[in-house]
């Protein structure tokens, strides 16, 4: 069990290409910590760097109160799970298990026990005499998690692990992953691109982009109060909805404008003083698909806007709506039920009070 | 179903439906040819006493006795298979070693990789007899460039006789195959640990294993079924070692580089004595069959032999379900 810092820790490659920038992350003990962020982020060059197997051009990385930035990967008491899995392809699964144990002179009672422990708990124990080929991804997977976890490391590092796992066996694989960590109580650092692990395993995710964090936060929080465009769009599926907009003021309130269309700016989304200091700049408006419905407004916070549907994609409890609002193209999550057909011309009302304004120059929020 | 494609088959012309063995047979023929027909035709010389009147060739029924001679009578074929054996045990030892040594250099990223890389196959590129006649040469007692060297870096004074004295002909003949056959070995080995994925050595780093706990726990196994290759093929070539032998020492001196392929050359075209030297050829053939067989049951029996015994047990386990 230990805590990882990383304190201003930045990665250069020769050739003169940062991949991560003054990166300081603070993970807690027995956190589950995902970085998350698009492809070339950066965020598996952090995990490999605390893991060892990348080194550091500068800054300090401690696991527990210990510098690692000079101990080797074996001694730093860690466990890291690959997206390839990475088993030994010539060792049963036994062996692939007991490897480091073996490698550490552990003896052989000792190693049985706690490899045939981890089977238990992975529910592999009928695989350990199979060799890794005989598997299938889920399999495997579960062998690489156990071959982690027979070290009882004082943390795990996962490096995109689920993948190369088709779309069913990667939902379940998610939920036992987040069990286990709660089953040894372990220090989980998670690396994925996909926003939906994401938001359903983590204790704090760390929101990345070209190797510098964005926002770290929990998920609800990065979901309710994104920092910036970046995180706003990136989190969320369907992505969420960004549209430049001026701020105009008509009597007493604030709108953003945007074509032919205001939205109203509620006072609890944008203050008035905010939102006066803003008056006739541009600002981004973020509206998640969900908070756009069918038909009339339902309160006074509401904004109803026409769209042709392009699009009306059903996914069985819910349903898709792709249209463009004055040339943004827009998405709308509403309920399976609904009767809107592709090629149909629509009223959609937007929640106003669940709008996010972003500044468009520096692309932060501004709501909040 | 299976009825129409059977009439509709009958109505293809004959060659449609016969395609497959009209279009093996020449090959078949030509492999017969010069593969069996020899194969047999050695076996009934091995037999046979055979001699020469005239233009005819007189064949005398002998048994085995041309086998049975060969380790009473003959004076050299003792002392050239032991030769023979030192030969094909060193090689193949040195060039392995060497060679999966050399690969695990050449398969690490530097500047100029590729030119060394092409540099290397060259003198397993070359042909046998300009490699045997370059190192005849380089060991001549008089001229050569190993005495020249030695000489003007001062550490002889007098030249060597390399290929005059059994020891140092022998050596010069080993030297002369390793240069010549060890690139083969890089060259396969380079392209077994290419396909090694390097996640296995960061998670062998993180597991405990660097340097050479990862060579003999990751690298060597990986690379073990190119290696069986290597081994067999290496084995049965280094015993069929003739063109360096015949033109470096012409198996001399007292006899110390008599390969068993020169000396069975000798006793053919020499002393004119086919049925000995067909015996031999046979000798020396089932050397090479028997030690591949065991070189493949030794490694196939590591390799699988787990997963053998689980199938086992597992199906042991399905006779009792049913049983019961």
């Amino acid at each position: 069990m230990a805590s990882i810092q990383l304190e201003h820790v930045t990665k250069q490659y020769p050739g003169g290409v940062t991949a991560v920038d003054d990166f300081n992350l603070s993970i807690e003990d027995r956190e589950f910590i995902i970085l998350v962020g698009p492809s070339g982020c950066g965020k598996s060059t952090v995990l490999r760097m605390i893991a060892g197997l990348e080194e550091i051009t500068s800054g300090e990385i401690f696991i527990g109160d210990r510098l690692v930035n000079e101990v080797a990967p074996k001694d730093r008491d860690i466990a890291m799970v690959f997206q390839n899995y990475a088993l030994y392809p010539h060792m049963t699964v036994y062996k692939n298990m007991a490897f480091s144990l073996k490698l550490r002179k552990t003896p052989k009672a000792e190693i049985d026990e706690k490899v045939r422990a981890a089977a238990k708990i992975l529910d592999i124990e009928a695989l350990l005499d199979r060799k890794p080929r005989a598997l299938s991804g889920g399999q495997r997977q579960r062998v690489a998690l156990g071959r982690a976890m027979v070290r009882n490391p004082s943390a795990f590092l996962l490096d995109e692990p689920l993948s190369n796992l088709d779309a069913k066996l990667r939902t379940s694989m998610r939920a036992e992953i987040t069990k286990l960590h709660q089953q040894l109580g372990t220090t989980f650092v998670y690396v994925t691109h996909d926003q939906t692990e994401a938001m359903t395993m983590g204790d704090r995710i760390a929101v990345i982009k070209d190797g510098v964090i964005q926002q770290i936060d929990t998920p609800q929080n990065l979901y309710d109060h994104p920092a910036n465009l970046f995180v706003g769009g990136f989190i969320g599926s369907p992505q969420m909805n960004l549209i430049d907009a001026t701020v105009k003021k008509v009597a007493d309130r604030f709108f953003a404008t945007f074509g032919e269309t205001d939205v109203l700016i509620p006072p609890q989304v944008m203050g008035a003083d905010v939102a006066a200091s803003y008056e006739g700049k541009s600002i981004v408006i973020g509206i998640r698909p969900e908070f756009i419905s069918e038909g009339g407004p339902h309160s006074d916070c509401d904004t109803t806007i026409a769209g042709d549907i392009d699009l009306a994609e059903s996914m069985g409890a819910e349903k898709f709506i792709y249209f463009v609002c004055e040339g943004y193209p827009c998405i709308a999550k509403v309920p399976g039920k609904s009767g809107i057909q592709t090629g149909d011309h629509v009223s959609l009302t937007i929640d106003c009070s669940k709008m996010h304004i972003f500044d468009k120059e520096s692309g932060l929020a501004i709501s909040h | 179903m299976k009825e129409k494609q059977a009439k509709k088959r009958e109505k293809e012309p004959f060659f449609e439906r016969h395609l497959g063995p009209i279009l093996i047979t020449p090959s078949t023929l030509v492999i017969f040819g010069i593969l069996f027909i020899p194969i047999f035709y050695a076996l009934y010389m091995s037999l046979n006493r055979i001699s020469f009147r005239g233009a005819d060739t007189i064949y005398k029924f002998a048994g085995i006795k041309n086998f049975v001679n060969l380790f009473t009578i003959d004076p050299w074929f003792k002392s050239s298979f032991v030769t023979t054996i030192l030969f094909v045990v060193l090689t193949v030892a040195t060039e392995i070693v060497i060679g999966v040594a050399a690969s695990l250099v050449l398969n690490k990223k530097f500047h100029g990789r590729g030119f060394v890389r092409g540099l290397m196959i060259l003198p397993w590129a070359m042909p046998t007899v300009v490699n045997a006649v370059m190192w005849k040469w380089i060991f001549n007692a008089e001229y050569g460039a190993a005495n020249g060297l030695l000489m003007k870096l001062g550490i002889i004074k007098t030249g060597i006789a390399w290929l005059g004295t059994p020891k140092m002909a022998f050596l010069c003949v080993f030297l002369a195959n390793v240069w010549k056959e060890t690139p083969y070995v890089i060259l396969l080995a380079i392209a077994a640990l290419s396909t090694i994925p390097g996640d296995l050595y960061e998670a062998a780093s993180i597991d405990g294993a660097g340097g050479w706990k990862a060579f003999w726990r990751i690298t060597l196994p990986m690379i073990k079924p190119v290696l069986l290759i290597l081994l067999i093929t290496k084995t049965i070539w280094a015993f069929q070692t003739f063109d360096l032998v015949a033109i470096m020492t012409s198996g001399g001196p007292q006899n110390a580089t008599n390969l068993l392929s020169y000396y069975i050359h000798f006793v053919a075209f020499k002393q004119t004595d086919f049925g000995s030297a067909a015996a031999m050829s046979y000798v020396l053939s089932m050397i090479c069959f028997a030690l591949s067989f065991v070189y493949i049951k030794l490694f196939m029996n590591n390799d699988d032999g787990a997963e053998k015994k689980t199938k086992k047990a597992q199906r042991r386990k399905l006779a009792t379900a049913h049983e019961d």
